[in-house]
């Protein structure tokens, strides 16, 4: 209580301040009674003593008040209580009359913080009834008053579909742009070229020969489902990763152009563990049917 | 008990008292002596007017509040705080005579007094304070 020094509250200051001037008290006392110096455990328990012994009075004053069903102490309650203790009253009055008497100032009492009227915002809110008068007032409206700063989103479909609109269409644009700016271009103008750029078509040498080719996903598509009638595993170019069991053909295709589309890149390498999910197995390269 | 049923028949209601002094009926037979019962210290109450106690009325008020004594009168406060200020300096006048009991006990200084110079240790305040009823001990050492 005495020895904490962190973050004290008001209550706490108030409290220590009064302890202090007592403890000045008990140093004065000792020093009326002829005492040069003392020791701190000395005066701690002194201070202590005369505490409790205030506290006691009070106490048991108002227990006798309030037993003689009044609820004001008066001079005889605090007598009862005073003898009750082991206290000789009737000493007191010499006691009061002795030479050197030393006076102790009170601890300073400070105010409530009061805002400036320059400060002050809007109107304090009233006392609602259940509160007492003394207790201090609201503070400001503007202290606990709050208002969100966001805006409701919208939802009107109508706004929208044509935010989504446009936003699509300016993605589009910043991508073909980009490629243009990252590609070859083409220009329809003959002296603007940075204006409307074109993405620069690549004609082949050959224009026919995709036409004729399967394509690359094709390719794949027909090594899997070669790969998926035969056991063994003969294909040098690209080794069938995966072992099926019992699956029929179409079903084999169908979970072999799934397997492509989810993993275009291929895992070629040679060890992977065998899964059960057909969506989880690695892809199988198919094999090139050359003798057929 | 013929004359305490009749004290108590004629006692007086509260705050009858003619004169403060309450005298039993049968006090005037001689065979109960009078005792004078005022509430003591009235007068003494009087005369805290203008005294200042060592305490500071401020702070003897806020230990009675804590303790839920609220004091109407000003005076009554003084006289808590005299007596508790008595009570203090009575257990440090014992620590004073155990102190000085104990430099000449063994009769160092005959010619002139003990040096003035008295320190209130735990040694002495101990046994004061037993005398009172208190007992405090304190380690001779924090472990």
């Amino acid at each position: 209580r005495s020895g904490s020094k962190h973050a004290s509250t008001p209550a706490d200051n108030y409290y220590l301040a009064r302890r202090r001037t007592l403890q000045v008290v008990v140093s004065s006392l000792l020093t009326e009674a002829g005492f040069e110096s003392a020791e701190k455990a000395a005066v701690e328990t002194l201070t202590e003593m005369l505490q409790s012994y205030i506290s006691e009075i009070g106490r048991s004053a108002k227990s006798y008040c309030e037993h003689t069903a009044r609820t004001q102490p008066t001079l005889s309650d605090i007598v009862v209580t005073l003898v009750e203790m082991g206290f000789n009253v009737e000493t007191l009055p010499a006691y009061a009359k002795r030479s050197q008497r030393m006076v102790i100032t009170a601890p300073p009492v400070t105010n409530q913080p009061v805002t400036p009227k320059a400060l002050t915002a809007g109107q304090n809110k009233p006392h609602p009834p259940h509160i007492p008068g003394h207790f201090p007032e609201f503070p400001d409206p503007h202290t606990y008053i709050k208002t969100p700063t966001y805006r409701e989103p919208v939802s009107d479909y109508q706004v929208l579909r044509e935010k989504a609109a446009s936003q699509r269409r300016d993605v589009e644009r910043a991508l073909t742009r980009f490629m243009a700016k990252t590609g070859e271009t083409q220009s329809l103008f003959k002296d603007d070229v940075s204006t409307f750029p074109l993405i620069a078509a690549r004609p082949f040498t050959v224009p026919y020969l995709t036409a004729l080719l399967p394509s690359e996903l094709e390719m794949q598509q027909m090594e899997e489902t070669d790969s998926s009638e035969q056991d063994d595993q003969t294909d040098t170019e690209n080794l069938p990763l995966h072992m099926s069991t019992d699956d029929s053909g179409p079903e084999k295709e169908n979970t072999s152009v799934l397997q492509q589309n989810t993993s275009l890149s291929g895992s070629r390498n040679g060890e992977e563990n065998v899964i059960d999910n057909p969506y989880l197995r690695p892809v199988k390269k198919p094999k090139i049917r050359r003798k057929k | 008990a013929a004359p305490v049923s009749a004290a108590v028949a004629a006692a007086p209601p509260e705050g009858a008292m003619s004169n403060g002094v309450y005298v039993p009926p049968g006090a005037a037979n001689g065979d109960v002596k009078p005792v004078v019962s005022t509430t003591p210290l009235v007068d003494f109450l009087m005369q805290l007017e203008d005294y200042t106690p060592t305490i500071p009325d401020a702070v003897t008020g806020y230990y009675l509040n804590r303790a839920g004594f609220e004091a109407s009168d000003p005076r009554i406060i003084r006289l808590i705080s005299l007596a508790a200020q008595k009570f203090i300096s009575d257990i440090a006048n014992d620590a004073l005579q155990h102190c000085k009991m104990k430099g000449t006990a063994s009769g160092s200084s005959r010619n002139k007094s003990k040096d003035k110079k008295y320190t209130l240790t735990m040694e002495d305040l101990t046994p004061a304070l037993a005398e009172y009823g208190i007992n405090v001990k304190k380690p001779h050492y924090f472990t």
